[in-house]
């Protein structure tokens, strides 16, 4: 009888190869290895970049220097150097953009690969994209639709060329240069990312979308985002990550910003699949990523997650609910396969009155790989009425996987509600048997499973990523490819 | 349709089938009756192909054709289709999703392409209907919450969109009431024809007054060790199985 | 004179009182040093990240109280379960006090750990469990640096203890602040069954620091039922650090009532060699004032088919603080476990805290494992209703929170320790009436 049971899955999947794992040839300019005070203003001058600007990186860098990398999370990786990686890399010709025809053939031969041609993209999604390639903005499209709304969607070094005095207001209030290791490094170096602004009481007609990549060897990337929904305002954005294969370990700390003010709503959501690393371990992306949003008054701001890529996954997109009768949302999948390390969560911060916090977050482990929720929920000794409800669900896949739950929850206040529950599973030989005898084999068992598993969570994703995203599952756990 | 021949089985060493025998042609019912621990629910799956049992001897054909080396989903694709005595919870994957999921992989199997959504939502509504099943039922998680009576007519439900050509049903009046029995019944009637073929395990009679076999097996100790008619039935149901095991050690 | 350098440099006076030509005092000096190394515990340690101790630390404690202090049994009679016959191993200022005890050595060492460390007669059992589990942590470091005096219980294989065993250390402190650090050993062989209930009691208003550590083994098909009365003074702080160690078809459980004290933390922790092995772990805090009360569990399945239980519930009024850190660890070995663990928590006051963090570390994949949270309030609608059929809000409110809080007393096999908790838990929430639901 033909067996095919969950160690002959865990076979394939040892043999797999990375689906993106190609590298577009394209001619780069890249900075010198290496970090000093020089480099971060060469990177400023580079993009041109006022005074104040360049002043606030070099504060970044100086407060950086005296930092010590964290080592709290649970996760083991070589320490990356610093002085070995490069923090500029460009596409060397800057394609200037009137109609996508003029994209460099290779980027877009790219882009297809990843199955975002912008062509299709315009058509069927409706989608404004802002695509990041090792670091620099290429192509930005329906920004003329957007304009005439108001909304400012752009790369960040042109809006602070742009737009300096909204990027100088709100860059760095939520998340400070010194709120962490990673965060002040990316403060000092980044070299590009997406702004956007919605102005008052205005909802964005589309889903906003930036894609990052990392393309050349040996380059870190470290964008920065930086989301701003002013009153009453509304904005789904979506961020899309991949990064070819790559035998060393790339480095990307990024930074988010979301800023909810009064009566505004922001959806972010991602879908992380940097290169995870071969069978072995070897290679794949460092995600070192801080991601925070502060909302005002009836702020609303939901994270939405997909993260199957990186090597090493570190992050925890949060909420600071400051304003009363504000809401934060994080619905978290995370898949780790092979050696990954994914160490995630979030923190909801209740402060004002009446805030309410969700988290879902499901874990999927496979392989030799460690997958860890961390998350903290803290109700402040001011913010009456909290309520936050948190569910944590693991499965597990083979028997040499990890899954593991560090909830802290802090309250302060007693009419504070909070529940938190957490459970452990795995996939049943039961339910395995039964798929197969209504004809589903067991690899497509698995992944309707795990689908099922995660849908509370992909329910919650735009309808175009949410096909990417359960795409995403079956590619990281099912053998066979495509 | 169905022939199995002087099948032995075991599970963890312990011997279940002990040479079993029985044949089963397109268009006829069968009941499959026997004390607990005779090995009904064992037989069932080892047709459908559960692995953890060991076939130690004998040959299962399907259509001629023998089965016993093919996969669960394999023998599936060839038209096997077992209701499960405990139907099995598949949280966040929707009645809906798991049929279409069933009835595409079968049809790839089979080397046709995905059926029509327009299609299945036809066939959907008239086989719910058939089964009197709520729309709304049919967006709920798999099994997950389901009464037992709602988890029997799911897998008839499933039954009617799979169209097997040989449907094996495990003490599905199990946990039914008697109007959800007959609703059952009433599917598996509508769905009989002269192509496939019914066997029915069951403890009891009661269902049998509903879905009337062909012939009645009555399995003791992994062997059938008599066979009769509809009226056999009835004589269990009366006297019990301890006569036949007299009969038998006798 | 900081306390640790006064603990330090009394090392050398303790000296005088122990034989230190013994290995007992091998592993004594190695603590020692361990402590001097680690000192104590701050919060920037993770398991200290709630709970600080520098408060407690300022203290001028006498770390050994000198005096023989005699107490009347009347005086202390109630802190005792006195209406049903038990053996009894009480100590006063870290002293044992033959005339409160009652002890035995008929089928069983129910008696001191002074005489068990140097008596040869209890010299195998000593080598085989003293210090085997207990972890090389700061404060147990340090209870083991000074161990000499504590319970000793010992029941061979097949005995049935035919009565409980309480456990009572007292401190009279009449001068100054004290410190005691009592050292218990219990092997429970196989077969073999027995009730402990512990109770450390604080008789002045001075400041109190005990620092107790308790090894328990459990063979196999044994069952130890353990309880913890936690009901001291103001000024009384407890670090509670008991370490179990169960074998194949053992059943362990220890319930933890903690309704006073200044700080309290108990370290449980839970280690399962062996299978079909079940560990509960149950605990109902309920604290007022400034108290604090930190529990730190930890279950470590090691073995496949285990189970393990735990049943946390807290009620926290005016300023006090509760802590629950609960962890779960399921070796990848460990297959078919069952964990279970609730924590939940009713905040009474705008200024109480509560801070918790139940984790689960899991390398097994074919478990069971589960653990809720909440914090929340009393059912303001059942209370309503409570007083519409004329109970007053006091004892309405009094009733909801004992229902709360009655999942744990559930599982408590001694009808007077069950009685007796009833009656704390009457006296805490301020009323007077029967919680027998």
């Amino acid at each position: 009888m033909s067996k095919y049971t969950e160690e002959d899955l865990e076979q394939e999947l040892k043999t797999k190869e990375y689906e993106y794992g190609f590298y577009t040839d394209i001619e780069s300019d890249t900075f010198a290895k290496g970090l000093n005070e020089d480099v971060v203003r060469a990177i400023s001058k580079k993009k041109n970049e006022p005074k104040w600007m360049t002043d606030w990186r070099v504060e970044a860098f100086r407060v950086w220097e005296k930092m010590e990398e964290p080592d709290w999370a649970n996760v083991n990786y070589p320490k990356p150097d610093f002085q070995e990686l490069a923090y500029y890399s460009a596409p060397k010709v800057k394609p200037k953009l009137d109609s996508l025809d003029e994209v460099d053939p290779d980027l877009l031969e790219t882009f297809k690969k990843l199955g975002i041609s912008l062509e299709e993209q315009k058509r069927l999604a409706n989608v404004a994209v802002d695509i990041v390639i090792d670091s620099v903005s290429v192509a930005t499209t329906f920004k003329k639709t957007l304009g005439e709304k108001g909304i400012i969607f752009m790369p960040i070094s042109e809006a602070i060329q742009e737009h300096p005095e909204l990027v100088k207001k709100y860059l760095g209030t939520v998340v400070p240069t010194s709120d962490n290791f990673y965060a002040a490094l990316n403060s000092a170096v980044f070299s590009d990312g997406s702004f956007c602004y919605i102005p008052k009481g205005v909802r964005c007609p589309m889903e906003l979308s930036t894609y990052f990549r990392i393309n050349e060897g040996g380059t870190g990337q470290f964008e920065r985002t930086l989301v701003v929904a002013d009153k009453g305002s509304y904005v789904s954005y979506l961020e899309g990550c991949t990064a070819p294969s790559r035998d060393e370990n790339q480095l990307h700390a990024a930074v988010v910003e979301l800023i909810a003010l009064d009566d505004s709503e922001i959806k972010y959501s991602t879908v992380q699949n940097w290169y995870p690393g071969d069978a072995e371990g070897k290679g794949g992306v460092f995600n070192f990523v801080t991601k925070r949003a502060i909302c005002e008054t009836n702020a609303k701001v939901s994270w939405t997650q997909v993260e199957t890529g990186s090597a090493v996954t570190w992050k925890y997109p949060s909420c600071i609910l400051k304003g009363n009768n504000s809401v934060g949302e994080f619905y978290s999948i995370a898949v780790t396969n092979h050696y990954q390390q994914a160490d995630t969560g979030t923190k909801m911060i209740h402060l004002g009155k009446n805030t309410k916090s969700t988290i879902i977050s499901k874990g999927i482990s496979a392989g030799k790989s460690q997958n860890s929720y961390r998350g903290l929920v803290h109700v402040g000794a001011r913010a009456e009425n909290a309520r936050n409800f948190s569910q944590c669900d693991s499965l597990l896949m083979g028997n040499a996987c990890g899954a593991h739950t560090f909830p802290y929850i802090e309250a302060k206040n007693k009419s504070a509600q909070i529940e938190h529950e957490a459970t452990t599973s795995k996939i049943g030989e039961d339910q395995l048997f039964y798929c197969n005898q209504r004809g589903i084999d067991t690899e497509k068992a698995i992944a309707l499973i795990v689908n099922g598993f995660s849908k509370e969570v992909l329910n919650k994703l735009p309808m175009e990523f949410a096909v990417e995203a359960q795409k995403l599952l079956e590619i990281s756990l099912e053998g066979s490819v495509g | 349709m169905l022939k199995i021949n002087n099948l032995h089985a075991s599970i963890d060493d312990k011997s279940i089938l002990k040479g079993l025998n029985i044949e089963v042609k397109a268009g006829e019912v069968h009941a499959i009756m026997g004390p607990n621990g005779a090995g009904k629910s064992t037989l069932a799956n080892i047709v459908a192909g559960k692995e953890e049992y060991d076939v130690t001897e004998g040959v299962i054909e399907l259509n001629g054709e023998d089965i016993s080396e093919l996969a669960p989903e394999e023998r599936a694709h060839n038209g096997v289709f077992l209701s499960f005595q405990y139907p099995v919870e598949i949280p966040g994957v929707s009645v809906t999703n798991f049929i279409k999921t069933a009835i595409n992989e079968t049809r790839k199997a089979k080397g046709l392409e995905d059926m029509p959504a327009k299609d299945m939502l036809k066939m959907i509504r008239e086989k719910s209907e058939l089964l009197e099943i709520d729309r709304k039922f049919l967006s709920r998680s798999l099994n997950e919450g389901f009464s037992g009576g709602e988890k029997k007519r799911n897998e008839i439900f499933q039954m009617a969109m799979l169209e097997p050509k040989l449907a094996i049903l495990d003490e599905t009046d199990s946990g039914l009431d008697i109007d959800a029995l007959r609703i059952v019944a009433n599917g598996v009637n509508k769905l009989k024809s002269k192509d496939n073929a019914v066997i029915v395990i069951t403890h009891y009679q009661r269902l049998l007054e509903y879905i009337v076999p062909d012939f009645v097996h009555v399995l003791h100790d992994g062997k059938i060790v008599k066979t009769g008619d509809a009226s056999l039935a009835l004589e269990l149901e009366a006297k019990g199985y301890d006569w036949i095991k007299k009969e038998v050690n006798s | 004179m900081e306390l640790k350098e006064k603990i330090v440099s009394s090392y050398l006076a303790f000296e005088n009182d122990v034989d230190i030509n013994s290995e007992i005092h091998d592993i004594r000096t190695e603590a020692f040093h361990n402590f001097e190394k680690l000192g104590f515990p701050t919060k920037k340690l993770e398991a200290w990240k709630y709970t600080s101790l520098n408060s407690v630390l300022k203290n001028d404690f006498s770390i050994f109280p000198n005096k023989e202090n005699a107490i009347e049994f009347a005086d202390v009679k109630k802190y005792f379960i006195h209406d049903i016959d038990t053996y009894k191993v009480v100590f006063i200022d870290g002293k044992y006090s033959s005339f409160l005890s009652d002890t035995t050595h008929d089928g069983k060492d129910v008696c001191l750990m002074s005489s068990a460390l140097s008596k040869s007669k209890y010299k195998a059992v000593i080598e085989n469990y003293f210090n085997k589990i207990a972890k090389q942590d700061n404060l147990t470091s340090l209870n083991t640096a000074f161990a000499n005096e504590g319970a000793y219980i010992y029941i061979p294989k097949n005995v049935e203890v035919e009565k409980p065993i309480q456990i009572i250390n007292f401190t009279t402190g009449n001068d100054a602040a004290t410190m005691v650090q009592p050292r218990n050993l219990i092997v429970v062989e196989e077969n073999a069954h027995v009730q402990i209930i512990e109770r450390h009691q604080s008789l002045t208003e001075n400041a109190v620091l005990t620092n107790v550590v308790t090894e328990i083994f459990s063979a196999k098909n044994s069952t130890v039922d353990y309880y913890k009365i936690q009901n001291d003074k103001d000024n009384a702080s407890l670090v509670d650090n008991t370490y179990i160690e169960q074998k194949t078809n053992s059943v362990v459980s220890v319930h933890t009532f903690s309704f006073g004290g200044n700080i309290t933390r108990n370290n449980l922790n839970f280690y399962q060699r062996g299978e079909h092995i079940d560990s509960i772990l149950k605990g109902i805090t309920i604290i007022e004032g400034k108290q604090h009360v930190d529990h730190h569990t930890l279950v470590h399945h090691i073995e496949p088919n285990c189970e393990s239980h735990q049943d946390y519930k807290g009620i926290f009024d005016a300023r006090s603080t509760g802590v629950f850190n609960g962890k779960v660890i399921v070796d990848k070995e460990a297959q078919k476990t069952n964990a279970y663990q609730q924590n939940n928590n009713v905040l009474i006051s705008d200024k109480a805290t509560i801070n918790a963090k139940p984790q689960l570390e899991i390398f097994a994949d074919d478990v069971k494992c589960s653990h809720g949270c909440t914090i929340g309030q009393l059912d303001e609608d059942a209370l309503f209703y409570m007083q519409q059929r004329g109970i007053p809000k006091k004892e309405g409110k009094a009733l909801l929170m004992y229902a709360f809080a009655n999942t744990v007393l559930e599982s408590v096999k001694i009808p007077e320790v069950k009685q007796r908790i009833n009656k704390l838990i009457a006296t805490k929430l301020g009323v007077n009436i029967g919680f027998d639901l």
